[in-house]
């Protein structure tokens, strides 16, 4: 039975932490206020979905699991030559460069969500963060700065200082690296025909019109 | 259990993130407690719940993944039933000698559409519909649609199917 079992199919599971952490992402990147109690608690929302997704990448469903898209450059030359040519080859999971990406995005998000940690955890926002959420939104602003000029001539505030920029720097390069995921994904969509999106949000990739 | 499977694992891949969202909640949150006032009851009811939900993330995980490796051999089973069924199928019609016409409008009476419908997907009248119909009862030896569906059936129920897995 060719065609109806080899389409990818994305497990719920995979979907709500896609799009949980699309909207932690969009969320904290374009509204919240950064160091803000719900930028710091989305950050936080935004490690679990990761951690979960990476478990289930270890032990859930064949198309959610790493071995499904092992990261291999060779794979993705081999995907982009298929691209040149105008060939299709089918792939049950991620093709080879989206699973470049899909690494590259992990390891973008896990570096903002460390480095997000690191300065809660220091108290560069956390005392602050407690204190907000025990307040009106109106004093937020200004607790922030005053946060923030109260530890940002204390101790180790070297350390705290890179932490933020890895931090800033990390955020940078995920927004461009979901620019780029958005991208790919509207360009493979109109070379297969259509249906990834579709996928991530029912699970099931319809299958290709002749036309293609 | 009138829910689906599909919807159950939906609803079971929710709570999991919830979940895990809850417990990342409540140790950030006992961390910080921690810090600030030490160890106390409040902390430890705060260590009970992340600890709680953690144990909650992952047998709902599990369950999770033996819901939806049920759905997949469901699914496969009825795949290589249908598969079988069609063969079968071909076979018969091959057996019984059906033209290629008859074995069109078999197909799709097997398939439970009326006469009706038949006749406007292959653009033909219903009568003619109705006496090709007629041609392959008699050529298959019965005389009523479900007596028709019934031989397949039966063949099919015979032994188990074996499934290439």
């Amino acid at each position: 039975m060719p065609g109806a079992s080899s389409t990818a199919r994305w497990d719920p599971l995979v979907r709500l932490t896609h799009w949980g952490i699309a909207a932690a992402v969009v969320a904290n990147g374009l509204l919240s206020e950064e160091g803000s109690a719900v930028h710091v608690w989305i950050g936080y929302a935004a490690g679990a979905l990761l951690a979960v997704r990476l478990l289930w990448g270890g032990v859930g469903t064949r198309s959610a699991r790493f071995s499904s898209f092992p990261p291999s450059p060779r794979a993705a030359v081999r995907h982009i030559r298929d691209m040149a040519a105008r060939t299709h080859v089918e792939h049950r999971s991620h093709n080879p460069l989206g699973a470049l990406m899909v690494y590259a995005l992990w390891a973008a998000l896990a570096v903002v969500v460390a480095s997000g940690i690191a300065m809660d955890q220091s108290g560069a926002v956390g005392r602050h963060a407690v204190a907000a959420s025990e307040r009106s939104t109106e004093d937020e602003e200004l607790e922030s700065e005053h946060a923030e000029a109260e530890h940002g001539d204390g101790e180790g505030s070297a350390a705290g200082e890179m932490i933020e920029e890895v931090h800033e720097i990390a955020a940078n390069l995920l927004f461009l690296l979901a620019a780029l995921h958005v991208a790919g994904v509207a360009f493979e969509s109109r070379r297969v025909g259509g249906g990834l999106v579709g996928a991530m949000i029912t699970g099931r990739r319809k299958p290709r019109s002749a036309g293609g | 259990m009138a829910r689906s499977p599909k919807r159950r694992a939906t609803l079971i891949a929710a709570i999991v993130c919830l979940q895990a969202v809850a417990a990342v909640f409540f140790i950030v949150d006992a961390v910080r407690d921690f810090r600030e006032s030490g160890a106390d009851l409040h902390l430890v009811i705060e260590f009970v719940i992340a600890v709680a939900l953690v144990v909650g993330v992952i047998l709902n995980g599990l369950e999770l993944r033996e819901l939806l490796a049920d759905a997949r051999r469901a699914e496969a089973t009825i795949q290589a039933a249908s598969g079988a069924m069609g063969e079968l199928m071909q076979l018969r019609f091959r057996e019984w000698s059906l033209t290629a016409a008859e074995a069109d409008v078999a197909l799709l009476a097997l398939k439970g559409l009326t006469i009706e419908d038949i006749a406007r997907l292959r653009q033909a009248a219903a009568g003619t519909v109705r006496a090709q119909l007629t041609r392959v009862y008699a050529k298959a030896g019965v005389n009523s649609r479900t007596a028709l569906l019934s031989l397949f059936v039966d063949d099919l129920l015979a032994e188990p199917l074996h499934l290439a897995d």
